[in-house]
């Protein structure tokens, strides 16, 4: 009876861990199958040949109506999501860090200006997605770089100034305290002394914001129309827009847009869930 | 004396017009234009038109569409989440391998909303998906996940259960790690099974985090819109708009009917902010942040 119960314990979690696990493998066998079997009945779920041709291109994919052969015309969106990723993690890891800790050892505010600044990451996107469009097609910034920073900032800074105020507050004030004795300035302790002994917390704050300003899709969606500025996941969602989509070159644009964000959210996973838990678990 | 109060204020004053410029100005823009006739495919000026705008959504047949079925994903989908996400967390619990088992279980919430749609397209597929395959081992004829009227809501849901079951389980797993072992000990001892262990000792725990997470899954369910609109489009019919796929429907896609959707997205803003409230509690968040209360 014992064996039976952990012999069913064991299937059952291989059932979830393939639930789970399959969507992703299909995506990642699909941007190497070559062309001919994208479509198959039975599905392959072993690829016999493995090709680069989805990436790179190759004449053999030219068959498929020839505009979706490859994704290498994905290279202005990769350079897009690119600078405003890194753009966005620069700036709101220097703006969260001297906010967070102006609110951690001043109280500037007090509680509600805390509390305001966290409350806007759990606000649906849509709900500012219409005033902006209005606000940056007069800033004529519709389709540009900034728009898409300034909006992400929005989305990012909040959760980086609750994770640097609960960093900030686990450095003893002494520290700070022993170097104003010496004479330091409020920004000189900041730069001299805190943002040293915080690296782990910025570097955290950096990396969580990359991932979110290169997933993010609803305000990129609204607020860029073509090349110039748009990023990967609207180049995903504009390639799967067509009557018959090339599940080839799709699954290795796919990839192109998950690798960096699950790469960065396995190292940065302590942080990203005590963020995404708002503190409710320590991770 | 009085630099020292004035450098703090500096130290937030970049944060602080971001918010101005990019919440506080949209959202006063926005309650001003939900009062207004302000509708871009009819012209650019505007006029005062009251409450109408909100009266309106409930005579909007696609928009009460738009309610049942975000509505379905609350009842259905959250529910099924967290009773997944708990009873995986139990069942892999001391198993060999835990570690690795718990970090590929967090894929699917890591990969970006529009990948996942791409992968979860193909896995529809009606002609080749392998979805339709597995159905046909037991004799399942194919089925049109994403078109048919019937199974187009039950197939987001599913893309919705698989994207964040992983989170719920997550905070559950986490949770179980903080509960004293010597606790669990001490009721075996004293003859509880594992069913009673669960019962008595190991739920009443986890309770405030099986809160947290509900209302977490509630807030992320009323933003769901990228998987929407990568797959089905809202479709077919309006069977699978949720509310803020429709707000984007009726402000930008093609509606540019700014008025209305202000006020739909001001509904939205009123009930998002309640359950914020909610969560902020939940979590203590201002004990978290060092204001009021006992301090750490």
């Amino acid at each position: 009876m014992k064996v039976i119960l952990r012999v069913l314990r064991y299937i059952v979690i291989a059932t979830c861990l393939i639930f789970f696990l399959f969507p992703v493998y299909w995506l990642v066998i699909t941007a190497f199958k070559p062309s001919n079997e994208w479509f198959t009945w039975p599905p392959r779920f072993w690829p016999t040949q493995l090709t680069f041709s989805n990436f790179l291109g190759a004449k053999e994919t030219e068959v498929f109506g020839g505009t979706t052969g490859s994704i290498e015309n994905i290279f202005p969106y990769l350079r897009n999501s690119i600078v405003v990723g890194i753009s966005v993690s620069l700036i709101a890891t220097v703006i969260s860090a001297s906010a967070a800790y102006a609110i951690a050892r001043y109280k500037v505010g007090g509680a509600f200006l805390a509390e305001w600044i966290i409350s806007i990451r759990m606000l649906p996107p849509i709900v500012s997605a219409v005033p902006l469009y209005v606000i940056f097609s007069r800033l004529r910034l519709i389709n540009t770089w900034w728009a898409l920073i300034l909006s992400h900032l929005v989305i990012v800074v909040p959760l980086g100034v609750w994770l640097l105020i609960s960093f900030f507050r686990e450095i003893p004030r002494e520290i700070d305290e022993a170097a104003y004795v010496d004479g330091a300035s409020t920004f000189q302790t900041f730069f001299y002394v805190i943002f040293p002994l915080s690296a782990p917390g910025l570097a955290a704050v950096a990396v969580l914001s990359l991932i979110q300003s290169w997933g993010e899709f609803l305000l990129a969606l609204v607020l860029t129309n073509d090349a110039r500025a748009q990023t990967l996941p609207i180049f995903l969602g504009r390639y799967i827009t067509g009557w018959r989509v090339a599940w080839g070159p799709l699954s290795a644009a796919g990839i192109v847009t998950m690798l960096p964000v699950v790469v960065f959210a396995i190292l940065a996973q302590r942080y990203l869930i005590r963020g995404l838990t708002f503190g409710a678990v320590k991770g | 004396m009085k630099n020292k109060r004035l450098v703090p204020w500096l130290m937030v004053l970049p944060v602080l017009v971001l918010f101005l410029s990019m919440t506080i100005y949209p959202f006063a823009f926005m309650i001003w234009s939900s009062f207004r006739q302000y509708d871009l495919s009819k012209g650019a000026e505007t006029r005062f038109i009251g409450l109408a705008n909100y009266f309106q959504i409930f005579s909007d047949s696609t928009a009460i569409e738009s309610f049942k079925f975000t509505a379905k994903l609350l009842a259905v989908a959250v529910p099924t989440e967290l009773l997944l996400g708990i009873g995986i967390a139990f069942l892999i619990r001391g198993v060999r391998g835990e570690k690795i088992i718990r970090s590929s279980l967090l894929v699917p919430m890591m990969v970006p909303a529009a990948v996942s749609g791409v992968a979860w397209k193909m896995l529809y597929n009606y002609a080749f998906g392998p979805v339709n395959w597995f159905l046909s081992l037991f004799g399942i004829s194919k089925i049109s996940w994403l078109g048919d009227m019937n199974y187009a809501q039950l197939g987001i849901i599913l893309i919705d259960v698989w994207q964040w079951t992983p989170f719920v389980f997550l905070m559950i797993y986490a949770g179980l790690q903080s509960v004293p072992q010597d606790l669990i000990d001490a009721a075996r001892v004293d003859g509880a099974d594992w069913g009673r262990v669960f019962l008595h000792v190991e739920f009443p725990l986890l309770r405030p985090l099986i809160l947290v997470a509900l209302v977490l899954r509630i807030i992320d369910c009323l933003k769901t819109f990228d998987i929407v609109f990568m797959t089905t489009w809202g479709g077919p019919g309006a069977a699978t708009h949720t509310y803020s796929f429709y707000v984007y429907k009726v402000g930008i896609s093609f509606g540019w009917n700014i008025g209305y959707a202000s006020a739909l997205s001001v509904l939205l803003l009123l009930v998002s902010m309640l359950l914020v409230n909610i969560v902020f509690r939940l979590v203590r968040m201002r004990q978290q942040l060092g204001f009021g209360g006992e301090e750490r």
